[in-house]
């Protein structure tokens, strides 16, 4: 589905991204793990096309993407949830979702928002509030919907539970979860073990811009374990 | 005296509708893609030479405005483009210099091959209705109702169509857009033309009144830009209001003060409305 070879990315003089090679198989979900500042989300930016110095190789589905503005990849298939800055504030929520499917005016509008609405019901109740006077739990709940909703080839998730009550990542975790089992192909950034533990088949580990491993959640027995192993977190 | 105040009113209407043509363009131009264009009274002086060149070859005053503002539009839209798109990715000093360059290179050229003449036409209708004991021209409430209507058009367009909600969105959010699938290119040609075209329409439609001269669009602007900047930078409905009442104060406080003093008066509420606006951010509007 997603061939990436030699994946680089420059932010101002930082070279944020060194060289990274995967691949995912459609309908596979598959994680980017690591501390934070390794390169993950700028990865996910080159992929979507937002980094603008990038080099290297994208092929989805054999189409390459590379050299392509963000909104072509966008209509090739590609979905980006990203951490933040994710819903446009001063459009109501059935507006933020509806923007993506006016793409194709020929189908059906209601279904997209029937599919988001399904996944996070008070998105439903709220449709017609400001997205930005929503809390973070719920705009991040919006994002999410209408990434999932617009049914892409891959969906880009990036950190989809920071910041999140344990409740609400449950919710999180779920929509992806449900939209995984339905076929969705999905790259995720996120370093909650529930969520990679039920949702990932591979979690590939990035360190300083490489990918430095690739790991099955089944690797690790408790979150301190992959977070010792994965995120640097209780070394010294 | 309340026939002159009526009378005034009505003025401060139609010019405010005219004015909020110009300044609704900018708001977009604005919002869209964060540019202040120093051209805007341009395509006002293009409107109406336009104008005046159609009306003497189809003496069809509605083609004429309707062509003009569509041939000005397209075109102005399609320079700006030209001008600004190398300049996107960099400071947004140069666009402003761009634009005021163009401005000044679209005036020279209309001194130089137009004259420095003022060209006027007659009003199309020598209508005019009573109002007390005075005669109001029709045509001004023609020019009010136009303008009104195409603000009113362009509210409900930005709302409701397709473009529209992909415009505000590129206005919100230009990169989360993009990754949607918005094609952000043709927003921002879109955003152009309509621009360049809502100038000329005031342009074309003020002939009659104000006549056309290569410097008229330095007039023009000005107010526009008070207008913008008190309305909210890149708010189509705060320009459009604020216009209106831009218009009023000068119509109705002419009745009062002189224009020097009323343009201090002008300033004055602008830099009022900016303090209060300062402190009331989150109430800021975009699109």
């Amino acid at each position: 589905m997603l061939d990436v070879k030699d994946l680089h990315a420059y932010y101002g003089a930082s070279h944020v991204v060194q060289g990274i090679s995967f691949n995912i198989d459609q309908g596979e979900a598959v994680a980017l793990v690591g501390r934070n500042g390794v390169g993950k989300t700028s990865t996910l930016k080159s992929l979507i096309g937002l980094e603008t110095r990038v080099q290297g190789s994208i092929a989805l589905q054999g189409t390459t993407l590379v050299g392509k503005p963000a909104h072509v990849r966008a209509n090739r298939g590609l979905g980006y949830v990203p951490e933040e800055r994710a819903v446009f504030p001063q459009m109501s929520v059935e507006e933020n979702i509806r923007i993506g499917a006016l793409l194709h005016p020929g189908k059906n509008q209601h279904g997209v928002l029937d599919r988001a609405y399904e996944l996070f019901p008070i998105l439903k109740e709220r449709r017609l509030q400001l997205a930005g006077t929503l809390s973070g739990g719920q705009q991040k709940m919006l994002a999410l919907a209408r990434g999932i909703a617009l049914q892409p080839k891959l969906l880009m998730v990036d950190e989809p539970t920071e910041g999140l009550m344990p409740a609400n990542v449950e919710l999180i975790a779920n929509a992806l979860l449900s939209a995984a089992q339905g076929g969705l192909t999905v790259l995720v950034v996120d370093s909650s073990f529930d969520l990679l533990r039920v949702l990932c088949s591979r979690m590939y580990a990035m360190d300083r811009g490489v990918l430095i491993g690739t790991y099955r959640p089944s690797d690790f027995s408790s979150p301190d374990e992959l977070a010792a192993t994965l995120l640097g977190e209780g070394r010294h | 005296m309340a026939d002159q105040l009526l009378i005034q009113i009505l003025n401060g209407l139609f010019v405010g509708a005219s004015l909020a043509l110009v300044a609704a363009g900018l708001a977009l131009l604005f919002g869209v893609l964060h540019i202040v264009n120093f051209a805007q009274g341009d395509f006002y002086m293009l409107g109406g030479y336009a104008v005046w060149f159609l009306l003497n070859a189809t003496h069809n005053y509605v083609v004429s405005v309707i062509v003009g503002t569509i041939i000005v539009a397209v075109l102005g839209g399609l320079l700006l483009a030209a001008i600004i798109w190398p300049l996107l990715a960099k400071s947004q000093v140069l666009i402003l210099l761009a634009t005021l360059g163009l401005g000044l290179i679209m005036e020279q050229l209309a001194t130089n091959f137009l004259g420095g003449d003022t060209k006027i036409i007659q009003p199309p209708l020598a209508l005019s209705i009573p109002l007390g004991t005075v005669r109001y021209p029709v045509y001004n409430l023609i020019i009010l109702g136009v303008g009104i209507g195409i603000l009113v058009l362009g509210y409900f367009a930005l709302q409701y169509t397709r473009y529209g909600i992909w415009l505000r969105a590129v206005a919100q959010n230009r990169p989360m857009a993009a990754a949607l699938g918005v094609p952000v290119p043709r927003v921002y040609i879109l955003a152009l033309v309509v621009s360049s075209g809502l100038s000329a329409l005031a342009g074309g439609l003020l002939l009659p009144l104000t006549s056309v001269y290569p410097l008229v669009g330095a007039d023009v602007i000005l107010n526009a830009f008070i207008v913008v900047v008190a309305g909210g930078l890149g708010n189509f409905r705060g320009a459009a209001i604020i216009s209106i009442l831009v218009g009023e104060v000068q119509s109705v406080g002419a009745l009062f003060v002189s224009p020097a003093w009323l343009r201090v008066v002008l300033f004055g509420l602008v830099i009022l409305l900016l303090m209060v606006r300062s402190r009331r951010q989150h109430l800021l509007v975009r699109l």
